[in-house]
């Protein structure tokens, strides 16, 4: 169905993010709080233990200050602004928030930000090779894998997880690699297809 | 044709409201409720918390401007309760932060005392103690009391079905934004905007008119998000309207699954009569719904279930009463199905006992009663366009039912602890809210002069895809590319009075309304085109957008546009549809309810591990009436879900509460939805051919609802492959079938084999 060209396993892994790697974000952290100045702040800071943080996103390496007891999930939604990833349930059941930590799919609502300290962290908007979906993203549009779409960037970060770890999944390993991700519309016969897609495109 | 939004979800470019980038200095609200299902507040003590770091004020009951109201069809239920609570999670006051964790903290920091009172939990125990909503509703047709002599057989029972928590992955959620002159703009997931809207007026005592509602899309709904999204949007602008300042209040999971109501858990009782043939020759039911402690959207459910209480058989005596039962838990409220699976379930049951007593498979007894074209309903409508036998025929012979049921029987002997079930489900749904009043929707359409358009209607997208199939609507009567319609938020503004997108109907309803703003402007645009060309209107044709006069293309879309505008015609219409033909008489229970049904015919197959309970749905293959999907892609996926949905509400979700009325499922590690291993391995649905509705929009049916109901088939295959292993098996109609309770039967059963 898809005119998309195929793309090497190579491009896969390396093409995340890679328009912007190099580039450097320093995000002011309490950025939306009314502070009166910086030395309150940073008196404040100090009192709560805030932390320097320094990670990968996507591709960008970011240095902030974080609470110590600051989500990952948090972070990237509240002060990176990528608000692709989910919270559904906040207990780890779901997969909502599921993103890419050093080549792993984990739950971000189950990790502290500042233990991605140091990692590379990618989440749903990494994964578009500059202007052009991921052939992962492609395939959950060809084979309309979601309804409502709230669960789709866990789905697709689970999927990529899946296939970094096996290219060419079994049915099996395809049903065990996305049990953790719930989708309430049930579209679940879509997103087995949408994966097998993914994968043989990739492949 | 896929979802409108598709690329951007895929993306994570798509905004629900938790991901909307709200004005600096946006509060954050969190609500205190109940931890009691029942008793008088005697003290509240608000000072630490309002001490706490952060916190900007707390909010009570006395503090609403307008009416402590957010009751829809019955005025019962307040949005803060006053003195007396009524179920555990029941808000009471609202805390307001500049940070979400600060409102959260000070949640703990609020004293209450209560003087307890005792709970009502269960229906029944409602009934007994007059505790109901309204007064019992009867449906009947023919006169039951005199052919219960003619029957040649008399079965009795009982049966139970649970609740299910509709686990939208998008939690209720609201953002308030203050506006000049005591304006009020509300972004909601709701699926009711009008709804909403007039709620959030009555609280603040302002009219209409000073409220925007306006909803982007959901996170899923499936009827939870139909009254129960209203509350909160109002405890928002509550909030917002006092303090001048935008507030968001977005429920994390385990308080969105203690405040909401559920499904309506049902306890019912039948007495059913037949002839030795298996001629089901009168029916009696009295269905005990659980309705929690307000109305809300109660009585309307209950009166679905006794539509569909004989499901797609016809009965020819009748009678069914319904009570609403006003109890301690959340208020219960829509679902997908609406009452009628509850319904179902009761008389696939009582077809269970009729098999059992005259010793053969009981799909023989369903097939032996299935509505024929022109038999009654009990409601007084006439099946028209009557699927039930055909959609059935076609299941059985399309998937080879016999041959099924003879290696599944062979199987069953070659296997000990392993046991196969399958049973036929076939389904009957009414389309059309049944208040008829709701049937109603409008569509604004704008060209714009560079010939891109523009649609709002009363329709809100949650995943159903109806924005898509409204693009598809005015892009084929346009004759346009799809890519240059866009639909536009679902908003109180643009579309007024609105009904909610519920009762599968949101496609129906909104497109025909689309459909005839649509041809109002085209009307107009043929007419500027004749002018243009000067050609005859029978020469001129508007297709793929171009303009041709006799197959000779003489403009493009953009020119016609363009020129048109020129002339002063105009481009935007508003039209508005309501259901033509039905009506309901309240006080007889008789009418036309229903603009048509929707039919279809699953067959699904378990097998189980008798052993340990467990089971796997290793098929579900149904033959489904559509009517002429204009949109199969979409329409498919929602078949798909709406039954891994009905599988999960008979087989493993399951809503428990303590002996004090605490939900104990209140997490998604205590409540279990189907995850994707629970997807059957062989899973099928067809489009059943020639099914023409000349109801729907381009000949189609609603989609959402029906096929929830082939989920019943799960339990009774489920069902049969228990009989497998113990043909004697003495059991409770009891849904939902968890391993647990499959486990518990077996070995209720083993128990007495060894005592004997
Ligand atoms: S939100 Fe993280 S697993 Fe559910
Ligand atoms: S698409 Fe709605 S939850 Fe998965």
């Amino acid at each position: 169905m898809s005119k998309k060209k195929g793309i090497s396993r190579r491009n896969f892994i390396k093409g995340v993010g890679t328009g912007v790697v190099g580039s450097y974000v320093v995000v002011p952290a309490l950025n939306n709080k009314a502070a009166k100045n910086l030395s309150d702040n940073e008196e404040l800071q100090l009192k709560e233990g805030w932390q320097v943080l320094s990670l990968k996103v996507n591709g960008k390496k970011i240095i902030t200050k974080v609470k110590p007891n600051t989500l990952l999930v948090d972070l990237l939604r509240n002060e990176l602004q990528l608000t692709g990833t989910k919270v559904v349930c906040n207990q780890g059941e779901c997969g909502g928030c599921t993103i890419i930590l050093d080549g792993k799919p984990v739950y971000s609502c189950q990790m502290l930000a500042l233990d991605a300290n140091g990692k590379e962290v990618t989440t749903i908007e990494g994964l578009l090779l500059g202007e052009e979906l991921h052939p992962l993203q492609q395939a959950f549009v060809d084979e309309d894998g979601l309804q409502c779409g709230f669960c789709t960037p866990g789905q697709i970060m689970a999927a990529y997880g899946l296939l970094l770890k096996y290219p060419d999944p079994t049915d099996e390993q395809i049903l065990n690699g996305m049990s953790g991700n719930l989708c309430r519309c049930a579209a679940y016969p879509k997103i087995i297809k949408s994966v097998k897609a993914a994968a043989s495109r990739i492949k | 044709m896929k979802n409108y939004d598709i690329h951007q979800h895929v993306q994570g470019k798509s905004i629900f409201i938790d991901d909307m980038r709200l004005p600096a200095g946006t509060l954050h609200a969190e609500i205190f409720t109940s931890n009691i299902a029942h008793g008088i507040i005697t003290s509240i003590d608000t000072s630490a918390a309002l001490a706490s770091k952060g916190v900007v004020d707390i909010f009570s009951a006395s503090d609403i401007p307008g009416e402590n109201q957010v009751g829809g069809m019955i005025k019962d239920e307040s949005l803060f309760a006053e003195s007396e609570v009524h179920y555990v999670g029941q808000p009471i006051l609202l805390v307001v932060a500049e940070s979400k964790l600060e409102a959260r903290k000070a949640l703990s920091k609020i004293k209450i005392e209560y003087d307890k009172l005792k709970p009502i939990l269960n229906p029944r125990e409602a009934f007994i103690k007059g505790s109901l909503i309204a007064p019992p509703v009867t449906f009947e047709l023919g006169n039951i009391s005199a052919v219960w002599d003619e029957c040649d057989f008399i079965e009795e029972g009982t049966v139970e079905s649970g609740g299910q928590e509709h686990l939208y992955l998008e939690t209720q959620a609201a953002a308030a934004i203050p506006h000049e002159g005591e304006k009020i703009k509300v972004y909601s997931s709701t699926q009711a905007p009008t709804a909403t809207q007039r709620v959030v007026a009555g609280i603040l005592g302002i009219p209409m008119n000073k409220v925007e509602v306006d909803v982007l899309r959901l996170g899923g709904g499936f009827g939870g998000k139909e009254d129960q999204a209203s509350p909160f949007a109002a405890m928002a602008a509550l909030a917002a309207n006092k303090l001048n300042k935008p507030v968001k209040l977005v429920l994390n999971r385990q308080d969105d699954i203690r405040i909401t109501g559920k499904r309506h858990p049902y306890s019912s009782d039948f007495k059913i009569g037949f002839s030795h043939e298996g001629k089901i020759l009168a029916y009696e039911v009295k269905f005990f719904q659980n309705a929690g402690a307000a109305a809300d959207l109660s009585m309307a459910v209950l009166e679905r279930t006794l539509f569909h209480c004989t499901n797609s058989y016809f009965i020819p005596n009748v009678k069914a009463t319904g009570i609403s039962c006003k109890t301690n838990v959340p208020p219960n409220t829509a679902f997908r199905g609406f009452g009628g699976p509850q319904a179902m379930f009761v008389i696939e049951s009582a077809i269970k006992k009729i098999s059992e007593k005259l010793d053969v498979p009981a799909y023989m007894i369903q097939q032996k009663n299935l509505l024929r074209e022109g038999d009654e309903f009990p409601y007084g409508q006439r099946a028209e366009n009557c699927n039930a036998k055909k959609s059935w025929n076609e299941a059985l012979s399309k998937f080879k039912y016999e041959e099924r049921l003879q290696s599944i029987n062979q199987f069953n002997l070659e296997n000990k602890f392993l046991k196969k079930g399958i049973a036929v489900m076939p389904i009957c749904f009414g389309i059309s809210f049944t208040s008829t009043f709701m049937n109603q929707a409008s569509a604004l359409v704008h060209i714009y002069t560079d010939g891109s358009i523009g649609i709002s209607t009363a329709a809100v997208e949650m995943g159903q895809g109806v924005n898509t199939k409204i693009r598809q609507i005015a892009a084929k009567i346009f004759s346009v590319d799809i890519s240059i319609v866009k639909i536009e938020s679902t908003n109180t503004t643009r579309n007024a009075n609105s009904s909610p997108t519920a009762a599968s109907s949101g496609a129906d309803l909104n497109g025909k309304a689309t459909e005839l703003a649509c041809l109002n402007i085209k009307e107009r645009l043929l007419n500027s085109a004749k002018e243009i060309l000067n050609a005859d209107l029978s020469e001129i044709k508007i297709e793929n957008g171009s303009i041709f006069v006799n197959e000779e293309k003489k403009l493009d879309w953009e020119e016609l546009i363009s020129k048109s505008f020129l002339k002063r015609v105009n481009l935007s219409s508003h039209a508005y549809y309501a259901t033509p033909k039905i009506y309901f008489d309240k006080s007889k229970s008789k009418g036309n309810a229903f603009a048509y049904h929707v039919y279809g015919t699953a067959v699904v197959e378990t097998t189980l591990d008798c052993l340990r309970g467990t089971y796997k749905i290793n098929s579900v293959k149904a033959v489904h009436d559509f009517g002429e999907s204009f949109s199969k892609t979409i329409d498919l996926g929602q078949a798909e879900g709406a039954i891994i949905q009905g599988i999960g509400w008979m087989t493993m979700e399951e809503i428990c509460h303590d002996l004090n009325g605490r939900l104990l499922s209140n997490a998604l590690s205590t409540y279990k939805i189907p995850d994707i291993h629970f997807t059957p391995d062989e899973f099928e649905v067809h489009f059943l051919e020639g099914a023409k509705n000349p109801m729907g929009i381009f000949n189609s049916k609603a989609i959402g609802e029906p096929p929830f109901m082939y989920g019943i088939g799960a339990y009774f295959a489920i069902l049969d492959s228990m009989k497998a292993h113990n043909k004697n098996l003495d059991y409770d109609f009891k849904a939902p079938m968890t391993p647990e309770r499959v486990l518990l039967t077996l070995s209720k059963n083993i128990k007495t084999k060894i005592h004997k």
